[in-house]
């Protein structure tokens, strides 16, 4: 334990803030500034506490989240799970064919079908989902009375906790062959309109599903980020003669834009998760030619065909190409002078 | 469409098939998803339950003559019930227990809402049995989903039931390698302890048999599709329509009903009507896909019948004849029961105990409704040419960990709930207990809440009688359903590899996936029939050729279960 006192000592000048260092000359011989060249070990029986309290979430993303990377192994298999007593056994227990299911997936026209889809639907809903949060906070924050902004919010936040089995047959019910616009034309001589199984306007149609759906939702982090701008901006642009759309372009939205580069950022990196259920139920609807996405080609040849080390195989790909442009899109983030998802 | 007809037999069934599995099957794979399913695949190189030496593996058959049925079974038909029923007069098939009081862990797929585990149904038949079942009721809509990751676990339940279009990818392979083999409980003689399934037919039986060895306990089948045209006969009647007997004659009537301004069309999907009126091979389970035909076997999507049969079907959607609803393909797809009560569309093709569950769902509060079946028409006027069905559909497994005594307790379950119509057991199996889960009035049964609530799948999962269609409340409805099997059971063939069990081997297991949405997207107008046969000249190639060698190997070596 005599160790012991000369460490603490130490962490009790750090930790009292930059006090000797602010003090000056003085003390600037003392080698108790920098934080790197404490030893791990010290850093260690300083943070312990701190450390055992992360154990538990640890532990849930090394069992959850890091162990089944392991699992990623069946996708150079051509896995048989009931091979022997157990998945994982069997895992064993499979041939082993290399790249064969990369070679497939990558001759599989589905597949390149599926990755087309993915990438349309991305790009749609990044220019018609992802700025209508911004507007609506926007609007929101400029709503004066508490009571409707507080009902407003309300309303639009609603339609988030519908199950998605439950928008897509209230949307049936409005825009199907047979639902209430449809029935509406006919009643007045047209023909009926049947939005839900048209495979041309089938992305348009997803994309206004999430809208309805999560937009609302959406503005939370906006209303949040714009309730930490202080007043006495705006007031000093008013003072200035600014009017309402200068103050918004000069003191809102740069007060918005880390929140926005960082949502991008984030969104890039889920590019290719564009809403598993939704479109796994409305897939028969429209055909997979119109619908099929990686997560629906990924669950069609897993677990619906049995296939998984092929489905495994396509998994993994989409994981590669997430992670890549997830790290562009932090890159492009830095390179614009926002803070990103995380700094080196 | 095994799975279906398999529940078209008993009341009991009703609860079963009726309220719920049938439109759980229709809405999430059933109907349309029977091309894709069926037994395909096994680790090993595949193989069939007709092989030489699998005879000697199968039960002897020794009939049960408890009961005799109002209408006896003809051309694959089931038996038929319509008298009235008399609790003084049941009979008793299980005079002793066989049970030895152990414990017996059953999945099984469920439909509907499953009651407490100590509920006043499952007590009775534990008493009854003598032996503690603990049901694990899995959601019958998504059991596929489960069953792989139990299967693939190293702790399975001791007994497993697995309904045949459950048994796509690579579960065949899991059966054969995580249960047991029945033989020496149940081959040749042995199973003369077990009266009740002694009395389940062969045919059924041969189907049980999994790589070679007796591992399944069979819920037999008529042998006659399953799939019934069903149309609103009131409204018919009222409206001067006729059934039809041609296609042509169909596409006019349809023309006649659709009034899309009043909300009226004239059916669903008819796609599988089309297969059958064209005579399409069945789809049901790949192998009854393959016939031979001048000494070659011809798969069902090399036909040109299956074709006209999409083009037809696409032109029923195109002329706009078809409930919009069908359009969204079966996992949108809602119930039919309501909009076909409601008159929106006037006919749908579906199993036919939906003949006898939509007349007693609509019974009190719709007494004009009248549902029924019109027979299969040929597409030129002529007779139909229809295809045989597997003669068993879902089956309950045990597993190999599982101790011999468990084994016999399995059994002794199985031989409770195989009991006939007629029977003490039958009656407790498929209705409770009397006073507490259903009345009697008037020699027609009722369920009470409770037993609506408490007796519905569970013990009729496991094993059942010869395929007995039996509807005390609706006699007139029991008598049609069994009339129209046996007139269609008249124009019935059985294609080369009917009555086996047959395990495609692994490469090819994946081969014809996607025929079915193909299927869906031709007649829907997304697909041209020229891409169809561009798909069969892929198939082909890519392994259909080979596949159609290794079935011809089959042929020739094992020979067909008709001849």
């Amino acid at each position: 334990m005599s160790h012991s006192t000369v460490p603490r000592s130490r962490t009790e000048a750090d930790t009292t803030g930059k006090s000797p260092v602010a003090s000056g000359g003085a003390t600037g011989t003392r080698p108790n500034r920098p934080k790197a060249k404490l030893s791990w070990r010290l850093r260690f029986r300083r943070d312990r506490v701190l450390l055992l309290m992360t154990l538990p979430a640890v532990l849930l993303i090394l069992v959850f989240n890091y162990l089944p990377i392991l699992g990623n192994i069946v996708a150079f298999e051509d896995y048989d799970p009931y091979a022997s007593d157990n998945g994982i056994v069997s895992m064993l227990h499979s041939p082993w064919v290399g790249l064969e299911n990369f070679q497939q997936i990558f001759a599989d026209s589905a597949f390149w079908s599926a990755v087309q889809n993915t990438l349309v639907l991305f790009f749609l809903q990044l220019i018609l989902f992802f700025p209508i949060p911004i507007l609506l906070a926007l609007l929101i924050n400029s709503v004066v009375r508490p009571r409707v902004r507080a009902l407003s919010q309300a309303i639009l936040y609603l339609p988030h906790f519908f199950s998605w089995v439950l928008v897509i047959a209230v949307f049936q019910q409005l825009l199907g062959g047979a639902g209430l616009f449809s029935q509406l034309l006919r009643q007045h001589g047209f023909d009926g309109l049947d939005v839900m199984t048209d495979p041309n306007t089938f992305k348009f149609l997803v994309t206004a599903q999430s809208v309805w759906k999560d937009a609302g939702w959406g503005i939370i982090v906006f209303l949040a980020a714009l309730s930490s701008v202080s007043p006495d901006l705006y007031e000093a642009a008013a003072m200035d003669g600014a009017g309402r759309w200068r103050r918004m372009w000069h003191v809102t939205l740069p007060a918005l834009r880390p929140v926005i580069a960082l949502l991008l950022v984030l969104r890039v990196g889920d590019a290719l998760t564009v809403g598993f259920e939704q479109i796994l139920l409305q897939r028969d609807a429209v055909g997979p030619g119109a619908a099929e996405v990686l997560d629906t080609f990924v669950w069609w040849n897993g677990v619906r065909n049995q296939d998984f080390g092929y489905a495994a195989a396509a998994g993994l790909v989409k994981g590669v190409i997430s992670l890549g442009l997830v790290l562009a899109a932090n890159k492009v983030a830095h390179l614009m002078g926002e803070q990103g998802v995380y700094k080196k | 469409m095994t799975p279906n007809a398999s529940a078209a037999s008993a009341p009991s069934r009703r609860s079963f098939l009726a309220s719920t599995a049938v439109v759980a099957a229709a809405v999430a794979g059933g109907v349309p998803l029977l091309s894709a399913c069926g037994a395909s695949d096994s680790g090993s190189g595949g193989g069939t339950s007709q092989g030489k030496g699998v005879k000697k593996v199968l039960p002897a058959f020794v009939a049960n003559n408890v009961v005799t049925p109002d209408i006896p079974a003809k051309n694959g038909s089931a038996l038929g019930f319509t008298s009235k029923l008399d609790l003084a007069t049941l009979k008793t098939s299980v005079p002793k227990k066989l049970g030895k009081g152990g414990k017996v862990s059953i999945m099984s797929p469920f439909w509907g809402s499953p009651p407490k585990s100590d509920n006043a149904y499952y007590k009775a038949m534990n008493a009854l049995i003598g032996v503690d079942v603990a049901w694990q009721n899995q959601d019958g809509n998504t059991y596929d989903q489960k069953l792989g990751a139990v299967l693939a676990s190293s702790d399975i339940p001791d007994v497993v039931v697995i309904p045949g279009w459950n048994m796509g990818g690579k579960i065949p392979s899991a059966i054969i390698n995580k249960f047991a083999d029945l033989g020496p409980y149940l081959s040749g003689d042995a199973i003369k302890e077990y009266p009740n399934l002694a009395a389940i037919p062969t045919d059924a039986w041969q189907r049980s048999v999994f790589g070679g060895k007796l591992r399944g306990l069979p819920q037999p089948s008529p042998y006659v599709t399953g799939i019934v045209p069903l149309y609103r006969k009131d409204i018919f009647d009222k409206e001067g329509y006729e059934i039809p007997t041609s296609a042509d004659e169909f596409m006019a009537l349809c023309k006649e009903i659709t009034n899309a301004k009043a909300k009226r069309w004239a059916c669903l999907d008819m796609k599988w009507t089309a297969f059958q009126a064209f005579g399409v091979l069945s789809g049901s389970e790949k192998p009854l896909g393959w016939n031979l035909v001048d000494g070659k076997l011809i798969n069902r999507i090399e036909t040109p019948e299956y074709l006209e049969a999409l083009e037809w079907t696409r032109k029923l959607f195109a002329a706009g004849y078809v409930h919009p609803d069908a359009k969204l393909g079966k996992s949108a797809a809602t119930d039919p029961g309501p909009k076909f009560a409601a008159g929106e569309f006037l006919i749908y093709a579906n199993n036919i105990s939906q003949w006898w569950s939509r007349t007693a769902e609509q019974a009190t509060q719709n007494p004009a409704y009248k549902i029924w079946g019109m027979d299969i028409f040929g597409h030129d006027g002529g007779n139909p040419s229809l295809w045989a069905e597997q003669p068993a559909g879902i089956f309950a497994f045990i597993s190999k960990n599982a101790s011999e005594s468990v084994i016999r307790d399995a059994l002794a379950v199985a031989n409770v709930t195989a009991a006939p119509y007629g029977t003490k057991e039958y009656m407790l199996t498929n209705y409770g207990v009397e006073g507490t889960h259903y009345t009697v009035k008037n020699g027609v049964p009722t369920k009470t809440d409770q037993g609506n609530n408490e007796v519905i799948n569970a013990y009729v999962m496991v094993a059942s009688p010869a395929a007995t269609i039996a509807h005390p409340d609706f006699p007139e409805v029991a008598k049609a359903q069994v009339e129209w099997q046996q007139r269609m059971g008249a124009f019935t063939k059985k294609s080369s590899f009917y009555g086996q069990m047959i395990t495609e081997p692994s490469r090819y297991t994946n081969l014809g996936n996607d025929f079915e949405q193909l299927e869906d997207d031709i007649t829907r107008g997304r697909k041209k029939i020229s891409d169809m046969q561009q798909a069969v000249s892929d198939w082909k190639s890519k392994g259909g050729d080979q596949l159609r060698a290794w079935y011809q190997k089959l042929l020739d070596d094992n020979g067909t279960a008709t001849s």
